[in-house]
C-alpha cells in the first residue's frame, strides 16, 4: 500500500501540475469543442493546430511530431483526400505522409522526429507534380499554427492544393 | 547616533543626488549600420529566420517582417510573390531594421563604429551561427554566404550579390 502511494502521489502531482498551465489551457479552449457527429480520432478537427493538444504532455492525447490538414481550395474547406505531404529534413531525410478522408495527416515521434528547418511539398492525389512550400518550417510541426484561418498579417491561411495539382 | 537614522539619511541623500544629476535630456546615441543597404539582408532574414513559427511573430525581441512571414499592414498576407503589392514593403523593411538595431544598442554601436569587427559580440550573430543557445539551432556557420551577407552589412559594405546567392541556398 505504501509503495503504491509512493508511485501514485507523484503521478497525481505531475498530472495536476501539467494541467495548471493557464496559457496552454486557454489556447486549447480557444479551439472550441468537437464538431457534432465527429468523434475524437483521425478525422476530427481538420484545420486546427494538431500539436496544440498532441504535444506529449502528461494526460494529453498521443504526441505528434508533424501534423496538419490539406484542403482543395483557398475559399472552401473541402479536404484534399489522399494527398501526399513530402517532408525533407535539414539532415536530408525524407518522409511521405498521406492525408485521410478529412484531409488530415499526422506523424508520431516514433515515425518521424524532424530536424529543422524542414521543407514541405504537397502533391494532390493522382497529380504528376507537387507544389513546394516557398518557405521552410522553422521549428514547429503543426501546419495550422502558421496556416490558420482567416488569412492575415500573421497567417498564411489554411493549406490547400487544387485537385489538379497546379500551383495555387 | 543610532544606525537606523544614519541609513535613512544616507539613502535620502543618495536619492537626492541621483535625481539632481540625472538629466531629462539624456540620450544614448547609437551608431547603427546603414539602413539604405539593409534590404538584401532583410530579405535573407525574412526567408531564413522570419517564418511565422520563428521570428515572424510580434512578441519576440527580434521581430522580422516581410512577405514570407509576418506582415505589417492589416490587409497584407504572407506571399510567395515578390512584386508589389505582395512583396516586402518599405514599412516592413523599416520595422525589421528597427527591431534588429534596437536589440543590443551598445554592442551594435561598438561593432559598427569599429568597422564591423568582432560581430560575434552581437547575440543575433552568435545565435545564427549556432554558438549560442538558440531554439532555432544554428542557421548558418561563420563564413557561409548568409553569415557574410550579414557581417558585410555590419561593416558598411553589404555584399548584395552574396545576399541574393544566400537566398537561393
Amino acid at each position: 500500500m505504501r509503495s503504491l502511494a509512493i508511485v501514485l502521489v507523484p503521478l497525481a502531482l505531475a498530472a495536476a501540475l501539467g494541467a495548471c498551465d493557464p496559457v496552454h489551457s486557454d489556447s486549447v479552449d480557444a479551439l472550441g469543442g468537437e464538431a457534432p457527429g465527429v468523434r475524437k480520432g483521425p478525422l476530427h478537427r481538420p484545420g486546427q493546430p494538431c500539436l496544440r493538444c498532441h504535444d506529449g504532455d502528461f494526460g494529453d492525447p498521443p504526441e505528434f511530431s508533424v501534423a496538419g490538414t490539406i484542403f482543395e481550395s483557398q475559399t472552401e474547406l473541402r479536404p484534399a483526400v489522399g494527398a501526399t505531404v513530402h517532408l525533407t529534413m535539414h539532415d536530408g531525410r525524407t518522409f511521405d505522409a498521406t492525408t485521410n478522408e478529412a484531409g488530415n495527416f499526422y506523424l508520431t515521434p516514433s515515425e518521424l522526429t524532424p530536424t529543422y528547418p524542414m521543407k514541405v511539398e504537397v502533391q494532390a492525389r493522382g497529380a504528376r507534380t507537387s507544389v513546394k512550400m516557398s518557405t521552410t518550417v522553422g521549428r514547429y510541426g503543426a501546419c495550422a499554427e502558421c496556416h490558420s484561418d482567416p488569412a492575415g498579417p500573421t497567417s498564411a491561411g489554411h493549406v490547400f492544393i487544387p485537385a489538379d495539382g497546379r500551383t495555387p | 547616533m543610532s544606525a537606523v537614522p544614519l541609513v535613512y539619511c544616507s539613502v535620502l541623500a543618495l536619492t537626492v543626488v541621483a535625481c539632481v544629476t540625472a538629466s531629462s535630456d539624456s540620450r544614448v546615441v547609437e551608431t547603427v549600420p546603414d539602413r539604405a543597404s539593409f534590404e538584401p539582408v532583410s530579405d535573407l532574414l525574412d526567408h531564413r529566420c522570419g517564418t511565422l513559427d520563428c521570428h515572424g511573430v510580434s512578441y519576440r525581441n527580434l521581430r522580422i517582417y516581410g512577405r514570407e512571414g509576418l506582415r505589417f499592414a492589416p490587409d497584407a498576407r504572407p506571399s510567395s510573390r515578390t512584386e508589389a503589392p505582395f512583396g516586402t514593403t518599405v514599412a516592413e523593411y523599416d520595422a525589421t531594421y528597427q527591431s534588429l538595431v534596437s536589440l543590443e544598442p551598445e554592442a551594435m554601436s561598438a561593432v559598427v563604429s569599429e568597422g564591423g569587427a568582432s560581430p560575434e559580440r552581437l547575440t543575433f550573430v552568435r545565435k545564427a551561427r549556432g554558438v549560442e543557445e538558440h531554439k532555432g539551432l544554428g542557421i548558418w556557420k561563420e563564413g557561409d554566404p548568409e553569415d557574410i551577407c550579414v557581417t558585410s552589412w555590419l561593416r558598411g559594405r553589404t555584399d548584395v550579390a552574396l545576399c541574393k546567392q544566400a537566398l537561393e541556398r
